[in-house]
């Protein structure tokens, strides 16, 4: 048979030391990955298509404040230091006992993270502006709270 | 989150573009018109590769970084590289006549393939959250830095933490900034959008005239879709970034090695020095690159000089930033072990290269990319492409090597997969994305398709 001499010719030439080896595993490297491709693009776009959906199914706050959401507790909080804290002013972050709903990202994360939220503004050792995470207001020196929730969460400016 | 926003991104990476299209132009030129629209990609990535080191640059000696010194910096660069273009006789090619390009089925369904992944990638760029760690707590918090401040402000580069880091990614992102008209975390992530279609379109224009498409896509495509490396591409880090300037680079070097043309070393130069002011790994995977390339091109040394000067050229733009943050007392990035603390640390070193070796070989993190590669480097030395196979094998080996010295000489990293303690998984990524270019031109090789 003509076809069946082609192919045994095709394969001895396949196995032919050295390049038809080397062909043999260029064919093998390609069939290989030809052969995870057919599962893995329309899963892969599957799985985008998953995710905008879900990124488009977010609040407006939730996607703003996207990592802080396991870190703040509360979103006013990040929105009300950013409406109250001016752009050119400084704050600090103090946390203390007295905070109801803490997560386990909350007291090491929340400083950094109200650092990148709230930039401009600039964090300081002594700064005016405070964001009280439960923190003990009285050590605080004069306080003047200008916002707080029920999770123990204040902000407000120490004279 | 606007469309604005969305066509000032549009708006910068086209001019970004544009500009590496001029730097492209003084580089080597183009004959037609289609080739340069092949070339497009490269065009890009060098685009951004250039203007970086030059922001980088700018915001060590003070100048205020806005949107004008932006444009005006790309102007220049532009004005300079067409300057040189035309000094060494390039001209442009003669106007195109319109037509149809000729690709074959194959082409366009791996073409189309791409392009619907592109766009559920943006998709999912769109609209997303910041919520990786690294991104919140210093990339984007530099870029708010530089965008608010119009500069490296000394307050938060030294109190955020990877303070050492180079500052391209946080320019780049300030850029971005700029353009959109805000700091807009949520679209800045198709920034990042743009520079993976620009590396993909970069690989895929360097391989079209050379290697056939069966053996040009898959193992290109393959190492894309890989969950850690799609997983990382809208991410407002450094990571993919560098992956891309080194990919891209260790592709041209592997073309430079088979043509000895010598704009393809120039751009790799470019590509190169992108990396090193994009992230500290950037020097060592440089490294690799040229050492293997000295390795590989040891029966010509006329080629030496050439590569030793390339890697002098990508390693100078990176010195002012040096410079800026040893005299601004900012934290060391050196290892924590040391020169000879290596060997204190012995202990350390079987475990982690095996846990090199294990990551770049988990099937769940990078598919069959790593044996893949492998393979396809034992194949073209088959073919007796030895130069060829001995730059890509060890190109390999030394990026392993590399990244099981960065796991010993920080005894302080646990020897973990946990990428929150061990930075392994997104170093050997790296080594995914180099695949991504290396092993279809090493499939050509072993084929006897690979035109030079």
């Amino acid at each position: 048979m003509p076809a069946r001499g082609w192919m045994a010719a095709r394969l001895v030439e396949l196995l032919e030391w050295p390049h038809g080896l080397a062909r043999l595993a260029a064919a093998a490297c390609s069939v290989c990955a030809l052969a995870v491709l057919v599962y893995e693009v329309p899963h892969t776009v599957s799985t985008l298509g998953d995710e905008a959906g879900a990124n488009a199914a977010l609040s407006l706050a939730d996607r703003e404040i996207g990592g802080g959401n396991s870190i703040v507790i509360d979103q006013a909080a990040a929105y009300e230091s950013r409406a109250l804290i001016p752009a050119d002013a400084t704050f600090r972050v103090v946390i203390g006992p007295n905070l109801k709903g803490a997560t386990s990202l909350t007291v090491p994360a929340a400083s950094a993270w109200f650092s990148y939220f709230l930039m401009p503004r600039r964090q300081a050792g002594g700064a005016p502006w405070v964001i009280c995470y439960g923190c003990d207001t009285s050590k605080l020196g004069h306080y003047r709270e200008l916002w707080h929730d029920d999770n123990g969460i204040s902000i407000g400016m120490v004279a | 989150m606007t469309v604005r926003a969305i066509l000032g991104l549009v708006v910068l990476n086209g001019f970004v573009l544009a500009v590496g299209g001029t730097v492209l132009f003084a580089v080597r030129g183009w004959r037609t018109w289609g080739e340069l629209a092949r070339l497009v990609g490269l065009a890009y990535l060098v685009g951004v590769g250039a203007c970086g080191c030059l922001w980088v640059a700018e915001l060590v000696v003070g100048v205020p970084f806005t949107a004008a010194t932006v444009v005006v910096t790309g102007l220049a660069l532009a004005a300079v590289a067409v300057g040189i273009g035309w000094r060494l006789g390039r001209r442009l090619p003669p106007r195109p006549r319109p037509a149809l390009p000729h690709w074959r089925l194959t082409t366009a369904l791996f073409a189309a393939s791409t392009v619907v992944l592109l766009e559920a990638l943006f998709r999912a760029g769109r609209l997303r959250a910041l919520f990786e760690y690294d991104a919140w707590a210093f990339w984007v918090p530099k870029a708010k830095a530089i965008y608010f401040f119009h500069g490296l402000d000394e307050h938060f580069f030294s109190t955020l933490p990877g303070p050492s880091y180079p500052p391209l990614p946080p320019a780049l992102e300030a850029a971005s900034f700029q353009f959109m008209g805000r700091a807009d975390e949520v679209t800045l992530h198709l920034q990042f959008w743009f520079l993976f279609a620009g590396f993909v379109a970069a690989v895929v224009g360097l391989l079209s005239r050379r290697v056939p498409p069966l053996l040009l896509w898959p193992p290109l495509l393959l190492a894309l879709v890989a969950p850690q490396a799609i997983g990382r591409v809208l991410q407002p880090q450094a990571d993919l970034l560098l992956d891309e300037f080194v990919g891209g680079a260790a592709l041209l070097v592997a073309l430079w090695i088979l043509d000895r043309e010598r704009w393809q070393l120039v751009s790799a130069t470019i590509l190169l020095a992108g990396a090193m002011v994009t992230k500290r790994e950037g020097f060592l995977l440089a490294a690799c690159l040229l050492v293997a390339a000295l390795a590989a091109t040891v029966r010509d040394r006329r080629s030496w000089p050439g590569l030793a000067i390339a890697g002098l050229l990508a390693f100078l733009p990176s010195v002012p930033w040096r410079i800026w943050f040893e005299t601004h007392g900012l934290s060391s990035d050196a290892p924590e072990a040391g020169g000879t603390g290596l060997f204190h640390h012995f202990d350390r070193a079987w475990p982690s290269l095996e846990l090199t070796l294990r990551v770049l070989f988990t099937y769940d993190l990078w598919l069959l990319v790593a044996p893949l590669a492998v393979l396809a480097v034992a194949a073209a030395f088959l073919a007796g492409r030895a130069a060829l196979a001995v730059y890509a094998g060890l190109v390999l080996v030394f990026g392993v090597a590399g990244f099981t010295w960065i796991t010993w000489s920080f005894p302080s990293l646990p020897i973990t997969e946990n990428p929150a303690l061990n930075p392994v998984i997104r170093s050997v990524g790296a080594l995914v994305i180099i695949s991504a270019g290396l092993v279809p031109l090493l499939l050509a090789s072993a084929w006897g398709r690979e035109q030079a």
